[in-house]
């Protein structure tokens, strides 16, 4: 891929010069977009300074739910309708055994369509810088941008500074 | 008076010592991440020749003892154990109650501690979920086992067939199909989600077949904003939404017997008493397979220390203390209400042949851990706490046989009163699935990361010393 | 021909102070419904297959004891305990007979219908039982024989019951009381037990189950059994 980046690396007791250079980035005319934090422990955005990142997680979990919630209302009623059987001298649709066979298949709904939500966003293609270091995953935390190359020499000043260890563009690895 | 007082500032400041230092805590206790990554990833590599000869037995075991005797009762009947009328359930609902309440230990510590906060929970939130999933796993072998016809046991499924003639929704075994199925698929995927970030440490750390393995895994994850919301919004989901499930699972299991009118079984109060019993066992079970791993794996003794087997003996001591209140509560008010048959059935369990079984689980569930668990020092003591806590599991193991073959074996008509001893297929195939959690345990444990590096170094960042006067307090800052 | 349609509320009597213990009872019943023996040891360990069972229970202290013998079968109930907990419709209520129903083909061997039986009535195929020659000579053909790890049960010979319906159809009249008569009713020789329906109050079933000396089992159980019991209470002493 062509739209590899650079990547500034800090160390992981290193959180605030990470925000400075974020703040420093942003002044240089960066965009946030352009910008991109990966770490290896989660850090919130305010911590960090950055604008809030999305996820339609919980919404699909809802919609699993409620698929859940009308599969458990088939099996309570459809398949009932469909050969009734007198058992116990219990109604055909008694509403308290119903609500066990609900409850469990509204959670199950709701829990794996949480997962397939996970799953599906982290497939689906993301936009935003690209790029890789193995030493996120050693606490690292890396902040990944784009820059007009004019710009290079000014930018990793600013961010040398401040103690990061720089990567160029043509050597970012990627995952 | 005044070398009184001096003797008791003596004491106190003796006292004051022997409290500990914060840095036993493994929280105040920081290494820097690369260690730490180094540290588990050595502990999942490091395979003794002792390691594979205890797999390969309990492999060996487990296709012996389970499937063996299993496929041979197949063949010929379920009459190759013990059961017989009135007493339809042995052994087998036995252990399959069992296993069930040893799956809660993950849900507990993980999904409970989680949404309190409780810090300790970190570095064994995996050990305890990968329980949970493997407790199930054994467990819902059972209802396949104990069936006359296992081979026609998809019947119990809904699925849509040309007879039109779907399950029976009221029957509490199919709730309890349902809640397993629930319960054991959201456990697994709970188990998976805070594994992907460690799935991707071990990817950029091993070579070979482990790389292509833990990369395919870890889903690409590089630790992204977006990601790591991701992950915790779906964490936080599961954290909530699991603890109703695993509350639900062992109350049906406990709705198996209570909704039928078996004396003794009919009993409001089971629900919540299963739980009960089921964290019990599980969390006892959580501090067992703590202290194997503390002594079997190595770097385990970094991150598992005294402090996490005095927290967690604290749980063991309260829930005991549930235990007995609920036991109580259910004794007394059969007891009390004086319906005969329950009154014989209360007495038979004290004092009929099999009452040993009764006395064991008193002992073990009460007892031990109330005479025990108060003191910090026992529950300090690893070794102590892997006593103590293996006995309360055989005394929840007691439990599960006083309720359903010594009961049933007492029902109303004393002209059918029954006495039902385990045979040996279903001895050993309680023992081949007590193998097959420790097989698929062993094998696990060499395959993914035991300890969630990304939550323990999270914790560490969170928790700082501060000075207060003239001592440091702990305290810890919420970064989320 | 308003009576000839399959319906009627079957029910039975069982008068525990005729009954001797002769067993006459359990042996018709082996017979009759192609009950497998489970031979010695089985039967020793308490797995002997029996649909109908004489419960007997000494009276009174050494020497001046006496027996009571209680025949006990599956009791039919309007509200079965065992209905409701099998998770695939094994056993069902019918509608026709009123009696309740245990499908061999659909059982898969949870035996929880067993557990919950209040009458500890049913019996479990625990093998595949073999029937010995010449006993297979007795095979009867109106029933089917059970395989292993199903559950089993009285169905107040139902088979009796449709072979008396369609003889009545076929003849276009209505079934006569006294018509059908299930085995065990049949071989008892000192005729405790009482057969037909319940929903003919002229019916001599119905007669006696009115009598004073009635009794259920466990009816604090809400089961509403269609098997009435008969003792004491003047007649013939207690």
């Amino acid at each position: 891929m062509e739209d590899t980046f650079h990547l500034a690396l800090f160390h992981e007791d290193q959180l605030d010069q990470v925000a400075e250079a974020i703040a420093k980035l942003k002044k240089l005319g960066l965009r946030d977009k352009d910008m991109s934090v990966i770490s290896g422990v989660p850090f919130s955005e305010k911590i960090l300074g950055r604008p809030m990142a999305w996820t339609r997680v919980p919404y699909i979990a809802l919609a699993g739910a409620g698929v859940g919630f009308l599969v458990a209302l088939a099996l309570n009623v459809g398949t009932v309708m469909q050969y009734p059987i007198r058992v116990g001298g219990m109604p055909y649709y008694p509403i308290p055994t119903s609500i066990v066979v609900t409850f469990e298949l509204t959670m199950l709904g709701l829990l794996i369509s949480t997962f397939l939500g996970v799953f599906i966003e982290t497939i689906s293609p993301s936009f935003g810088p690209k790029g890789y270091h193995p030493k996120i995953t050693d606490g690292h935390i890396g902040i990944l941008f784009d820059c007009p190359e004019k710009m290079d020499e000014k930018v990793h000043e600013a961010l040398k500074a401040l103690g990061a260890e720089l990567i160029h563009r043509s050597e970012v690895p990627r995952s | 008076m005044a070398a009184d007082a001096q003797s008791l500032t003596d004491m106190q400041i003796a006292r004051y010592e022997e409290e500990e230092d914060p840095r036993q805590h493994l929280m105040f206790d920081p290494r820097p991440r690369e260690e730490m990554n180094r540290m588990v990833l050595e502990a999942m590599q490091t395979t003794t020749p002792r390691y594979w000869i205890t797999v390969g037995i309990l492999g060996l075991l487990v296709a012996l003892l389970l499937f063996g005797a299993w496929g041979n009762m197949i063949l010929n009947g379920i009459g190759l154990a013990g059961v017989r009328p009135p007493i339809y359930w042995g052994i087998f609902i036995v252990t399959f109650v069992f296993w069930i309440g040893i799956s809660h230990a993950g849900t507990f510590v993980s999904a409970i501690l989680r949404v309190f906060k409780a810090e300790f929970r970190r570095p064994f939130t995996r050990a305890a979920e990968l329980m949970t999933t493997f407790g199930l796993a054994a467990g819902a072998l059972y209802p396949l086992i104990h069936l006359g016809r296992v081979w026609v046991f998809y019947w119990m499924m809904p699925y849509p067939n040309a007879r039109w003639l779907w399950p029976n929704f009221r029957s509490a075994l199919v709730w309890d199909f349902l809640a397993i199925t629930t319960y054991l698929l959201s456990s697994t995927i709970y188990l998976y989600l805070p594994l992907i970030p460690d799935l991707a440490m071990a990817r950029d750390r091993t070579e070979g077949w482990r790389h292509y393995f833990y990369m395919v895994l870890s889903l690409g994850w590089r630790g992204t904003e977006a990601e790591w919301l991701r992950l915790r919004k779906a964490i936080g989901i599961f954290a909530f939404a699991i603890i109703p499930v695993m509350f639900s699972v062992h109350t049906i299991v406990s709705w198996d017997f209570a909704a039928t009118q078996v004396a003794g079984w009919s009993s409001t109060i089971f629900g919540p008493y299963f739980i009960v019993g089921a964290i019990l066992s599980g969390v006892s079970a959580v501090i067992t397979i703590l202290f194997v791993l503390r002594s079997t794996m190595k770097n385990m003794k970094y991150f598992i220390r005294p402090e996490h087997f005095n927290a967690l003996g604290k749980l063991v001591l309260v829930f005991s203390m549930s235990w007995a209140y609920f036991f109580f509560n259910e004794y007394l008010l059969h007891w009390y209400g004086g319906y005969k048959v329950v009154r014989d059935l209360l007495m038979h369990h004290a004092t009929g042949p099999a009452a040993w079984i009764w006395y064991t689980m008193l002992i073990c569930n009460v007892a031990i851990p109330w005479l025990t668990l108060w003191n910090k020092k026992i529950r300090s003591n690893p070794t102590a706490m892997f006593v103590i806590t293996l006995l309360i599991n055989v005394g929840m193991f007691a439990e599960r046989y006083t309720i359903i073959p010594l009961t049933l074996g007492y029902q109303r008509f004393p002209f059918n009163w029954g006495q039902y001893t385990p045979r040996l297929t279903e001895i050993s195939i309680v023992l081949g699935t007590f193998c097959l959690f420790i097989f698929l345990y062993m094998v696990v444990s060499r395959l993914i990361p035991l300890v969630p590096v990304w939550e323990v170094q999270e914790g560490q960042h969170a928790h700082t010393l501060r000075k207060v006067g003239k001592s440091e307090v702990p305290s810890v800052t919420e970064l989320d | 021909m308003a009576n000839t349609e399959n319906t009627g509320k079957w029910g039975m009597v069982i008068d525990t102070d005729r009954c001797t213990g002769c067993m006459a009872c359990v042996t018709a019943c082996a017979m009759e419904n192609n009950i497998p023996w489970t031979g010695e040891e089985e039967a020793g360990y308490g797995r002997g297959m029996h649909w109908i069972r004489v419960q007997r229970l000494w009276h009174g202290e050494y020497p001046e004891v006496k027996p009571e013998f209680t025949p006990t079968m599956c009791q039919q109930c309007g509200h079965a305990p065992c209905e409701p907990v099998c998770p695939v419709f094994a056993t069902v209520h019918s509608e026709a007979e009123q009696i309740n129903l245990q499908v061999y083909n659909r059982c898969v061997g949870t035996r929880y219908c067993g557990n919950n039986c209040p009458y500890t009535a049913r019996t479990f195929n625990f093998f595949d039982h073999e029937f010995p020659t010449p006993m297979d000579f007795y095979l009867n053909p109106d029933v089917t024989v059970r395989r292993r790890g199903v559950m089993e049960k009285c169905t107040f010979c139902v088979q009796r019951i449709h072979k008396g319906q369609e003889k009545a159809r076929a003849e276009g009249r209505p079934v006569k009381d006294g018509e059908i008569v299930p085995a065990c009713a049949q071989a008892c020789p000192a005729d405790a037990i009482v057969f037909g329906d319940m929903s003919d109050s002229e019916s001599q079933v119905s007669h006696i189950a009115r009598s004073e000396r009635r009794y259920q089992l466990l009816p604090e159980l809400g089961t509403e059994p269609r098997v009435t019991y008969l003792k004491g209470g003047g007649y013939y002493g207690g």
